[in-house]
């Protein structure tokens, strides 16, 4: 089956089979590798992936479904190789580790600072419980979040 | 079922099967005439993608909803509130209907799984899913919701104290779609409550309770109590209302009440809690959510 | 002391930090190669089960390439190289065709697209003869139960396997008996801890392409390639430089890939036969069944007198290490160790046995048995606190083991004296911040929600490094060389599993020589081109890896100044190094007279020119000692009586890490280790279905849950403090982190919870279930 989407701001055409999750089309074959597979149910977050602005998870997302849709990964948060306010604040917190988590982590908390540009931390810890981290406890996460906010409504 | 262990990948979906994206309820019903039994709903895709990947079921047609957009929407309708069964769970999550009229839908919602989920997931699908401790259920039952279910024969109404047969499985038929959600207008000035415990801060209910109810010269009159994953589905904990009913909110009355919540259930030990936890745990929310709901039916409270 | 440091003490975003946030960074499971095929391996359905017959044709029709016990090397190995011969013993094969437990893999396929080899793997048929397994230690132990291994290989011979126990070990040093009889107080405890999953978030996998030549190039989650190579050489028999493993990014790993995950030899066993790249990435419901923690059983026996001082103590410690030893006798070793470091016995004795059961195999998780006997330790000294009428805090500062003792935490063959300890003020400040004074009594409170303070201390060691041998390989290498612009490239076969390990080593390197840290380049390296190291384990990875660092830095700085002498005209020992972030590398100066000076690029560049060489420095490193780090928590929770739950209100933490490098990632140690602990002491287990023989949960995560952001204290509850001293033996002083931030946490909960409600938990994870029933009964010891 033949969908058209627009990925990381460019419209693309790809060939998909029924049964073909948006995880392994960005990964395999469209050599996306930013969003992870951490469990393939639902449960970790590390795939996360934003379709028309919010966080989905493409583990769970049949490829023919983001057909007219519009998807950014990890990869297509930086613009013109400028950081993210969150991308940077993620640096500078400490917030990451091993890594693993960071790029599904850093496009929820892009989703909810897009949505709520001056969230408590309460809010931020209920919006990023979705996005399992085995590291960090979270703490830096939460600061990293929190800093994002501050910067970007300079 | 012995090698079953060897039939999980959940890197892929291992299963072949022919995808159809209706462009009308029409056009999904006649799809649904047509396979029935060989044909799964694909509303959100939380529940239904993960029991592929589980190998329970094996559907060799999928219908997607994603084109019908009369299943989608919240508006207040006579007789209530209507809520397509397809609306995104965030979608109810951020309505200001659901928030104002309906708010213990609202908080129900709002303890399904993650953003994501919610993101993805639709009431419909929760329902349809029908497991014993969908969040969404509970509150649907103590608010009296009525389900519309289609098929190509016509529409009926089933009341969601009869929708649940089991874990798994509904009262709807194989060719039937589960179209909307009717809640009538809560009575005035009822108070009420929802109450979940979990391992975690994301995790399925290891018991859920809502409780909805108004009062009249300071007794209890109207009074419904919903129980998740305490029973093979949602229940009502009729004894418990029945007892409560009529009579004045003292918290000895409360605490029997809670009691009598047992009458109702028959929980099972599982990989989530014991029976006898769940039993613990289903008085002490049952009591948590009627001393909530007693306050903010502006009763004296605890 | 502190200001006279550029980069170490202040916090600086990690290296690899820009990859990592741009989704660039590329694991090990990010690896796709052309013409690569995908690998699917079969599984045992039961947990003890003899092959009598398999049938592979139908994966073959389907044209995948098929594996089975039948066709990998009859190598019985160890896949964890740590350990010296002596200390080793060999239960694994790549395959078999005698399954031990649910998961373990019998054959294996490779084809063109992950579906086609599912479905290849769904066409094996397999006849199996059940046979009686055994999920329980003690049962395990009975005489006449059946045997996982009849006989196992130690030392190049073969050995017998009695009543399933895997290896043993005995201590005993002065007269126990003696010692308890002196006692004014015995407390005797069975502790029970919980089966946990390291839930790494990358699951295990391998990518491995066979290269012209015989010889195989392996991108894996690992945190030792070159025991990952050593391994694949000594069961595949190909010689070890035709071998080459490559550093990746590894998604978590908490002591799971310290041994080469089976799904290495099981991906070369396949890319040998298909010749072609072949991918092996496990599912999360396969790595489920490939690791996870080693569960206990201590029966602990302390004795003191009224005036506090410990007089005996005893411990027996069953280990439920699953159907295969990773580091099983080991452990038995640092299990001892771990006990005996924490507060001082006069007399002890100890009997650790190891035994087989058909479950999931146990390997090292963060601590290596550290945070199970100091969660049991922590609680006994508790209790025996109370029992003595002794301040818990007084009780454990005047027995414990610091500055000036002998120091043994990893195992009786590893010993060196402790010469940093910041204990005492790390309980003393930890005490202050938390207001231990105005703690509740325990069991005193009444009402419904019901808050205590818990206590906990211990401590990990940073390395296995000690002054003589052992039994433990613990060196690691390093190269350092000198660009023509400045630059340097630093060469480690050291892993970061994400702490930070390698922008640690760059501070170090940038801090000795006098450059700024951009300039350090951290080469993502492979086992040709890079010496031995033996592991990024034991909390190793700065004291041990950093002393690496630090002399090939010394050693390239020496070599600087001397070039620069001639240039300069001036007395090597005369000439500084500045950092200049302007001119972006380090310009090497002539103290006091203005003018004279070079940049480190010009001074390569010359170099070049005049045909000097390269200015470089390569060195192999073993540290001396085994310093401790020492870490307090003190943890307030609040229990609902009603629901069984425990919410964690307040957390205080001090580390004594020695010498602090990088402040905001150590601080992120702590935070992580705090949650594991949390998690481990109220949340975490994996049981069995005794029906199925099966994890309860099959595998799938919905049913193993971890603490999500919601779930723990919030920022302003949760402080993190340093005392810092000086470790002599460590590079600018410092010491290791990673365990030690772990070790103690589930014993603060664990005296938190007894202080709220009274009541004490012998098994974890202490559930709201089992809180419910302790408070319903009115249980209390």
């Amino acid at each position: 089956m033949k969908i058209r989407f627009k990925l990381n701001g460019r419209e693309i055409e790809a060939e998909v089979e029924p049964n073909t999750l948006l995880l392994n089309l960005l990964r395999e074959h469209l050599h996306l590798t930013g969003a992870k597979y951490g469990c393939g149910i639902g449960e970790c977050g590390a795939c996360t992936v934003l379709l028309d602005g919010e966080p989905i998870l493409s583990c769970l997302t049949l490829a023919v479904e983001v057909d007219g849709r519009e998807i950014t990964t990890i990869e297509g948060l930086a613009r013109d190789g400028e950081l993210h306010p969150l991308q940077r604040a993620f640096l500078e917190e400490g917030a990451v580790q091993c890594g693993f988590c960071t790029p599904g982590m850093i496009l929820t908390a892009k989703a909810l600072l897009d949505e709520n540009p001056n969230p408590s931390e309460e809010e931020i810890r209920e919006y990023l419980k979705g996005n399992l981290c085995r590291c960090t406890g979270y703490v830096n996460i939460v600061k990293a979040v929190k800093r994002a906010a501050e910067e970007m409504a300079r | 079922m012995s090698m079953w262990i060897n039939r999980i990948d959940t890197h892929i979906l291992p299963i072949n099967f022919q995808y159809h994206a209706p462009k009308t309820l029409e056009e999904a019903l006649k799809l649904l005439a047509e396979y029935g039994d060989e044909a799964k709903i694909l509303s959100g895709g939380t529940d239904l993608l993960v029991k592929m990947k589980q190998r329970l079921i094996e559907p060799r047609h999928i219908i997607s909803l994603r084109n019908l957009t009369e299943l989608r929407g919240i508006r207040e309708v006579e007789g209530g509130i209507h809520i397509g069964a397809a609306t995104k769970l965030r979608e109810i999550e951020r309505s200001q209907i659901i928030a104002e009229r309906l708010p213990l839908l609202h908080e129900a919602v709002k303890a399904i799984g993650s953003i994501q989920i919610r993101n993805m997931g639709t009431i419909g699908g929760n329902l349809c899913n029908a497991s014993p401790a969908a969040d969404s259920a509970v509150a649907l039952m103590a608010l009296g919701a009525e389900l519309h279910a289609q098929s190509i024969e016509g529409e009926r109404i089933i009341p969601i104290e009869n929708f649940f047969k089991g874990p798994g499985a509904t009262a709807l038929k194989p060719v039937e779609l589960l179209t909307a959600i009717r809640i009538p207008p809560p009575p005035e000035n009822y108070g009420w409550a929802f109450r979940k415990i979990g391992r975690t801060s994301l995790d399925i209910a290891t018991v859920n309770a809502a409780v909805l109810l108004t009062l009249r010269g300071g007794r209890i009159d109207l009074c419904r109590i919903a129980l998740g994953a305490v029973a093979p589905t949602p229940v009502r904990a009729v004894r418990a209302e029945e007892h409560l009913r009529g009579r004045e909110p003292t918290p000895e009355l409360i605490q029997e009440a809670s009691e009598l919540v047992v009458e109702d259930i028959s929980p099972i030990t599982d990989v989530r809690g014991t029976a006898e936890y769940r039993v613990e745990a289903s008085k002490a929310l049952v009591r948590d959510a009627l001393n909530l709901s007693i306050e903010r039916a502006g009763g004296g409270g605890r | 002391m502190r200001q006279s440091f550029r980069f170490i003490g202040r916090s600086t975003p990690r290296m690899d930090g820009v990859a990592k946030v741009t989704g660039r960074e590329i694991y090990a499971s990010d690896i796709y190669l052309p013409d690569m095929l995908y690998a699917r391996v079969l599984k045992s359905p039961y947990p003890h089960a003899r092959v009598k017959h398999i049938d592979v044709s139908g994966a073959e029709r389907l044209g995948a390439v098929v594996v089975t016990y039948r066709d990998v090397p009859d190598v019985v190995y160890c896949p964890r190289l740590v350990s010296t011969p002596e200390a080793t013993y060999k239960d694994w094969r790549v395959l078999t065709g005698k399954p031990l437990y649910v998961g373990d893999p019998i054959a294996a396929v490779a084809a063109e697209s992950e579906e086609l080899a599912q479905r290849a793997l769904e066409a094996i048929e397999v006849e199996f003869e059940v046979l009686e397994p055994s999920f329980d230690p003690l049962e395990s132990m009975r005489p006449g139960k059946p045997l996982l291994h009849e006989r196992i290989r130690y030392m190049g011979e073969e050995v017998e396997v009695e009543n399933n126990i895997a290896c043993t070990m005995e201590i005993e040093q002065g007269d126990v008996e003696r010692g308890f009889e002196e006692a004014d107080v015995v407390l005797e405890r069975e502790y029970r801890t919980n089966r946990r999953y390291h839930c790494q978030l990358e699951p295990k996998t391998a990518v491995v392409r066979p290269e012209p030549g015989g010889g195989v190039t392996i991108w894996t989650t690992t945190q030792s390639i070159h025991n990952t190579r050593l391994l694949i050489h000594e069961i595949f028999g190909i010689p070890v430089g035709k071998i080459n493993v490559v550093k990746t990014a590894l998604g978590g790993a908490f002591g799971s890939s310290i041994q080469t995950n089976i799904v290495v030899p099981i991906a070369v066993a396949l890319a040998l036969k298909a010749r072609k790249p072949v991918r092996l990435a496990y599912t999360r419901e396969e790595d489920l069944h490939e690791h996870c923690a080693y569960q206990m059983i201590f029966r602990l026996k302390l004795g003191a007198r009224r005036d506090g001082r410990l007089t005996a103590g005893s411990l027996e410690a069953i280990l439920d290490i699953g159907a295969h030893q990773i580091q099983a006798y080991p452990l038995l070793g640092c299990l001892v160790g771990w006990w005996v470091s924490l507060y001082k016995l006069p007399n002890l004795r100890y009997v650790g046995k190891a035994v087989y059961t058909n479950k999931v195999p146990s390997c090292a998780m963060r601590g290596y048995g550290n945070p199970q006997i100091t969660w049991a330790v922590e609680s006994l000294m508790d209790e025996l606190a109370e029992e003595l009428g002794l301040d818990p805090l007084e009780f454990k500062l005047l027995n414990h083991v610091g500055l000036g003792d002998l120091f043994w935490g990893q195992g009786p063959t590893v010993k060196s004296i402790i010469k940093s300890s910041g204990v005492e003020e790390l309980v003393r400040r930890g005490a202050r911040l938390i207001g231990w004074d105005k703690r509740p009594k325990p069991g005193a409170q009444r009402g419904r929600y019901r808050r205590g303070i818990g206590f906990g201390r211990g401590f990990h060691t940073s390395s296995a490094g000690a002054p003589v041998p052992g039994t433990v390989v613990d060196y690691t290498g390093a190269m350092l060389k000198v660009n023509e612009d400045g630059t340097l490239d630093y060469v480690t076969a050291m892993m970061d599993c994400g702490g930070g390990t390698l922008t640690a080593h760059a501070k170090i390197i940038a801090e000795e020589i006098g450059v700024p840290l951009e300039c350090v380049n951290i080469v993502r390296a492979d086992t040709q081109t890079t010496l031995y190291d033996v592991c990024t384990h034991a909390s190793r990875g700065v004291y041990a890896g950093g002393a690496a660092a630090l002399q090939v830095a010394r050693e390239v700085k020496r070599k600087l100044l001397e070039l620069a002498a001639r240039v300069l005209d001036a007395y090597p020992h005369a000439l500084k190094i500045r950092p200049d972030e302007e001119r972006g590398q380090g310009v090497i100066y002539v103290e006091g007279v203005e003018g004279r000076e070079i940049t480190i690029g010009e001074l390569a560049s010359m170099a070049r020119h005049k045909n000097w060489g390269t200015i470089a420095a390569v060195a192999s490193v073993r540290q001396g000692s085994c310093p401790p780090h020492f870490t307090a928590y003190f943890v307030e929770v609040e229990v609902d009586t009603e629901t069984g739950k425990v919410r964690p209100i307040r957390v205080v933490a001090g580390a004594d890490v020695g010498r602090v490098i990088n402040p905001k990632l150590a601080e992120g140690q702590i935070h992580g280790g705090f949650a594991m602990g949390w998690s481990m002491a109220l949340l975490e287990d994996t049981p069995y279905d005794p029906r199925s023989g099966d994890l309860l949960n099959k595998g799938f995560i919905t049913d193993y849950k971890l603490p999500t952001a919601r779930d723990l204290p919030p920022l302003e509850d949760f402080q993190v403090f340093f005392v810092e001293t000086e470790e002599p033996t460590g590079p600018f002083g410092a010491k290791g982190l990673g365990e030690g931030a772990l070790n103690p946490v589930a014993g603060a909960i664990a005296n938190a919870i007894y202080n709220a409600i009274g009541v004490r938990f012998y098994e974890l994870p202490i559930t709201p279930d089992k809180i419910l029933k302790a408070l319903k009964g009115g249980e209390r010891r």
